[in-house]
């Protein structure tokens, strides 16, 4: 169901209704993927919990959204920074705790603070926020108001707060995970909104990309701790030996400095940490910094190679170990003991050091994992280039890994999407059983998209992305066609889709050369995304102004882009999405192929089904951004021949699936053009807002339900009927996932 | 039961045809157009079945429709302002070549114009009118502001005001429509009508500056989009209290451009000029001798 059917207020009023019935309160945790979506999630509870309010109930209630120091913090000078890294480290630089000690014995201003964290610090740990729902803009004017800061009192807060909302990598990424929710109860309710690519952010927060220059910046750092360690030994030497009889007798870095900010959080999931004492060999600061040494040269080493390695953990440790003689367990550790290290040192621009935590966690995590897990170095960009570019991917093959912990945890997880299809795959691609699989209905008051399936150009040539045609001469002027045909009859906005970068600089050059664009800019300006998040955003910035005035603009774009994921093309953005071609992977990465042989083998998940299921969920996607609620309207386009079959068609959505009538499955540019046309002359009608506001199901309707409901379940229970639990009752019973999709 | 049916003669099938085509049935009955094409029409595209292929819903949402547009219409006791003034704009871009109506997109709208205008002096015989093109990016005033039917429908009629060509400037002209307008006394109303069939505009500068300027003149923006929905259009229209339409066959458009014939309500009734002087000549005594032309 496209986003605006109402799909998140739905799922909070539902939860935050039973959460509020019930005295344990059970927490809320809403895990959505960007951060305009947090905030629109927030936007909702807000518009809930007023609606609540003027029922006359009256509630103590909190909801926060949590992100990152980027967009919360409010310091004049470290709030600036246009890095996350940057604003990370500036935080760091000024609420440090030895810093903060270092400027108690000294005169206010010596040494630089933040006020709003002092302020926060300072205050009594009870001061709390008024109860209401903060998005992140209230979460920072009330912060700058209140002299607090609003990153900190956030975090501070997430113990208090009924309803929180954040990204989902503070669950999956054990990185953040640890620091984040790890005092999260067991009994809060977990929901996934936005969940139909979570099994691709499960695997890449345990992979990780080791390249030359990262390793080049690591060997820098690892001269800098020498150094800092030397000039420690001549001035404090008792630091370093506090440090090292720390170690020796295995207290934890965390039970002790557990309010503490962590500075590097261990990449690995919670369970797999070992619960044992740093080995002896590592315990010395110079001892440690010796290891990384070697171990960097190791790497170093291994990027040499100019052929494509493809091998496992095992094999690699077992590598390391005849030529390094480095051990499997000290790298286990790596990450931990980095962490203990800079804290003892007392470092701050931790982003000079990034690079070294990079390579710390690495040593950690293919440390630890034997299975699930791939190391693969590419030595050149692609198969033509020459000059070596090596590159060292780790890659989780196994999205369960990362999940496994929440679902152990939380009893209650929801995992909603609005394309959330096929439904089947999703359990065995994340390993979960689920208790609840729901596909629901929705209503429209209209028709207001036209799924068309092109197939043919006018002149009868067959279309389609695949691999041995895509460049055929025929196929680009066909596409071309249906660009310039459909720019001229669609107004403002028009999108359209490439599989890829590469193809989408292919064909746009060709139908420079056959004279295309310089037709097509008669009708509309041309924006093209690019893999440069600022000149895109430029790009989208004007194409929303063409969009406003008249002009018209077409934005070429990617289907696995920014564009195709976070931005809305609602109303006049976006009349009309032009898929070209099935947005397939590449399938010669040596990545894919080694995650599709894993799935075959261990999730019996054949490699074609699972590309395609891939390729129409990110198509689905694309599509979806046209239509953002009721009032909206808007064509989608399916130019490619394979998009009439039957196997990629039944894996679309299912609201997709139901608009696609038998007329337009099988059609040539000219019949979808003629069919848009009439199309878009009947959705420019006026709209019968006397549909609008109404409630199809009022207060009388529900009781009578639920008395039907009722003589069912009666009558169901006399005869021996097991009576099936409807969603609600599965949050409260139901120990284990929830999977729903939310669709028409 | 077959009976034998006796080989019709071939003459008569021919007679048939023939007088089928006799008469003026060659011509469509709006004069456009020839009968064999007529067939190709698609009516049925007006009517939608609904679920149990009935079309009994179909006609009476029709229906209801028309019935609620003349409640509309008739039902609302307002205050119409009797002299207008009002500039009709047309496209007359390449996008009027496209042939989606028939005869074709140009044709239909000059023809409907035609019609408008007429019409137009007819219901509104205190009213002036002026008419204004757009094409290779400029817009040309064909003329002025005037109370004379034929003088508008010739000026429609010249060989030189038929041929579309370029792109279409729709702030040019809003802005020559709206200078044209400026003088105007203050006691009637403003307005613009804008039969527009492409979907892009040409604009030497910012269009949403136009809009402004045209909101301080009070002046009222109404259009007609002959293929698709516009954002800048609707926009226009919502913000000077105008109304927009997108046509959806030729009747349509007709009805679409026929609802701007009466006046539209005023939106605030001036109390100053309630009444005004008309049709008398003011007598002026003059002190100097002064030469009378006529």
């Amino acid at each position: 169901m496209p986003s605006g059917t109402g799909k998140t207020v739905s799922l909070l009023s539902l939860i935050v209704a039973y959460q509020q019935h019930y005295p344990e309160k059970r927490k809320l945790i809403y895990c959505s993927r960007t951060v305009p979506e947090i905030e629109k999630a927030l936007a909702e509870l807000r518009r809930l919990m007023d609606f609540r309010a003027k029922q006359g109930l009256k509630e103590h209630f909190l909801g926060i959204g949590l992100t990152s120091r980027r967009n919360l913090c409010v310091h004049p000078e470290v709030g600036k920074q246009r890095w996350g890294e940057e604003v990370d480290s500036g935080c760091r630089n000024l609420t440090a705790p030895w810093i903060r000690e270092a400027a108690k014995g000294k005169a206010p201003g010596e040494v630089p603070l933040c006020d709003f964290y002092e302020a926060l610090e300072n205050a009594d740990t009870t001061a709390s926020m008024p109860s209401g729902v903060y998005t992140l803009e209230d979460l920072k004017a009330w912060g700058r108001d209140n002299g607090y800061c609003p990153y900190f009192l956030s975090r501070r807060m997430l113990a208090f707060a009924n309803v929180i909302i954040y990204s989902y990598h503070y669950l999956l990424d054990p990185k953040v995970a640890e620091m984040v929710s790890k005092e999260m109860a067991k009994d809060c309710i977990v929901v996934f909104d936005e969940a139909h690519n979570i099994d691709n952010v499960c695997t890449e927060s345990l992979s990780m990309d080791i390249t030359r220059p990262i390793l080049d910046a690591s060997a820098r750092s690892v001269g800098e701790l020498a150094r800092k360690i030397d000039d420690l030994k001549e001035t404090n030497q008792t630091k370093l030996q506090e440090e090292y009889s720390r170690l020796v007798s295995g207290l934890r870095q965390e039970q002790e400095n557990r309010a503490q900010e962590e500075y590097m959080a261990n990449p690995v999931l919670p369970d797999d940490i070992l619960r044992e004492a740093i080995p002896g060999n590592i315990r010395r600061a110079e001892h440690f910094v010796a290891f990384l040494r070697r171990f960097i040269e190791y790497l170093k080493t291994r990027m040499r190679v100019m052929h494509v390695v493809a091998e496992s953990p095992t094999s690699f440790l077992q590598h390391v170990k005849d030529l390094t003689y480095i051990e499997r367990k000290p790298l286990r550790f790596c990450a931990e003991r980095l962490s203990s290290l800079i804290k003892t040192l007392e470092l701050t621009d931790l982003h000079n050091f990034s690079s070294l935590m990079k390579i710390a966690s690495f040593a950690t995590l293919v440390a630890t994992y034997q299975k699930g897990f791939l190391l693969i170095l590419e030595p050149f960009e692609s198969d033509e280039a020459t000059i070596p570019n090596p590159v060292l991917h780790l890659t989780c093959l196994d999205a369960t890994l990362a999940i496994k912990p929440v679902f152990e945890r939380f009893s209650s997880v929801i995992i909603t999407s609005g394309t959330l299809s096929p439904m089947e795959l999703y359990p065995t691609l994340l390993g979960f059983q689920p208790v609840v699989t729901e596909s629901y209905q929705m209503t429209l008051t209209r028709t207001c998209f036209l799924p068309l399936t092109i197939t043919r150009g006018s002149d009868q040539v067959a279309i389609s992305s695949k691999f041995e045609v895509r460049n055929d001469l025929a196929v680009v002027r066909n596409f071309g066609n249906i660009l310039l045909e459909y720019a001229k009859i669609v107004p403002d906005g028009l999108v359209c889709f490439f599989p890829s970068y590469l193809y989408m600089e292919s064909i746009v050059a060709s139908w420079n050369d056959l004279g295309m664009l310089q037709d097509l800019l008669k009708y509309k300006l041309i924006f093209i995304e690019t893999p440069d998040a600022a000149e895109t955003s430029l790009a989208l910035e004007n194409y929303r102004a063409a969009c406003d005035n008249g002009r018209g603009a077409v934005l070429l774009s990617v289907a696995r882009g920014k564009v195709s994921e976070g931005v809305d093309f609602d109303h006049n953005y976006g009349r009309a999405v032009i898929l070209f071609g099935i947005p397939y992977q590449y399938t010669e990465s040596r990545i894919l192929k080694a995650r599709l042989e894993y799935l075959r083998d261990n999730s019996k998940i054949r490699e074609n089904d699972f590309l395609t299921f891939d390729a129409m969920r990110h198509g689905a996607q694309c599509v979806g951004r046209v239509l953002r609620g009721k009032t909206d309207y808007g064509l989608m386009v399916f130019a490619d021949k394979r998009f009439s079959r039957a196997d990629k068609r039944s894996k679309l959505p299912k609201w997709i699936q139901a608009g696609m009538t038998e007329a337009c499955l099988n059609l040539s540019t000219d019949m979808a053009v003629a069919m848009a046309k009439k199309f878009l002359r009947t959705m420019a009608q006026p709209f019968e807002h006397s549909q609008l506001g109404v409630s199809l199901w009022d207060e009388n309707e529900i009781q009578k339900r639920e008395q039907q409901a009722k003589y069912d379940g009666d009558r169901k229970a006399a005869f021996g009927v097991e009576k099936r639990e409807g969603v609600v009752t599965n949050l409260t019973n139901g120990n284990g996932p929830v999977l729903m999709e939310i669709v028409g | 039961m077959a009976a034998r049916r006796p080989p019709v003669p071939a003459e008569d099938v021919e007679i048939n045809i023939m007088d089928d085509d006799d008469g003026n049935q060659l011509r469509g009955a709006s004069g456009q157009g020839y009968s064999w094409e007529e067939e190709y029409k698609r009516s049925w595209d007006v009517l939608q079945e609904d679920e149990q292929g009935s079309l009994q819903g179909a006609v009476a949402s029709i229906q209801q429709q028309l019935k609620r547009r003349r409640l509309y219409r008739d039902s609302a006791t307002v205050q119409r302002g009797i002299i207008r003034h009002v500039y009709l704009g047309i496209d007359m871009s390449s996008a009027m070549v496209e042939l989606d109506l028939k005869p074709s997109r140009l044709e239909c709208t000059l023809t409907l114009a035609e019609q408008f205008i007429n019409e137009y002096f007819d219901q509104n015989p205190l009213s002036q009118l002026g008419v204004v093109l757009t094409r290779r990016g400029v817009a040309e005033k064909i003329t002025e502001l005037s109370g004379n039917p034929t003088e508008h429908i010739e000026a429609i009629r010249k060989k030189d005001n038929r041929l579309p060509d370029g792109e279409p400037s729709l702030q040019n002209l809003l802005d020559l429509a709206r200078t044209s307008l400026h003088h105007v006394p203050s006691h009637g109303s403003r307005e613009i009508l804008v039969l527009y069939g492409s979907l892009t505009t040409c604009d030497p500068g910012n269009i949403l500056d136009t809009i402004s300027q045209l909101k301080e003149d009070t002046i009222r923006v109404s259009m007609i989009g002959l293929s698709a929905e516009v954002q800048i259009c609707r926009t226009i229209c919502k913000e000077t209290n105008g109304s927009y339409g997108v046509v959806l066959n030729e009747p349509h458009y007709k009805d679409l451009l026929f609802e701007n014939v009466p006046p539209p309500p005023l939106a605030v009734a001036k109390s100053n000029s309630n009444l005004i002087r008309m049709g008398f000549p003011g007598s002026k005594v003059f002190e100097h001798v002064a030469l009378c032309a006529w």
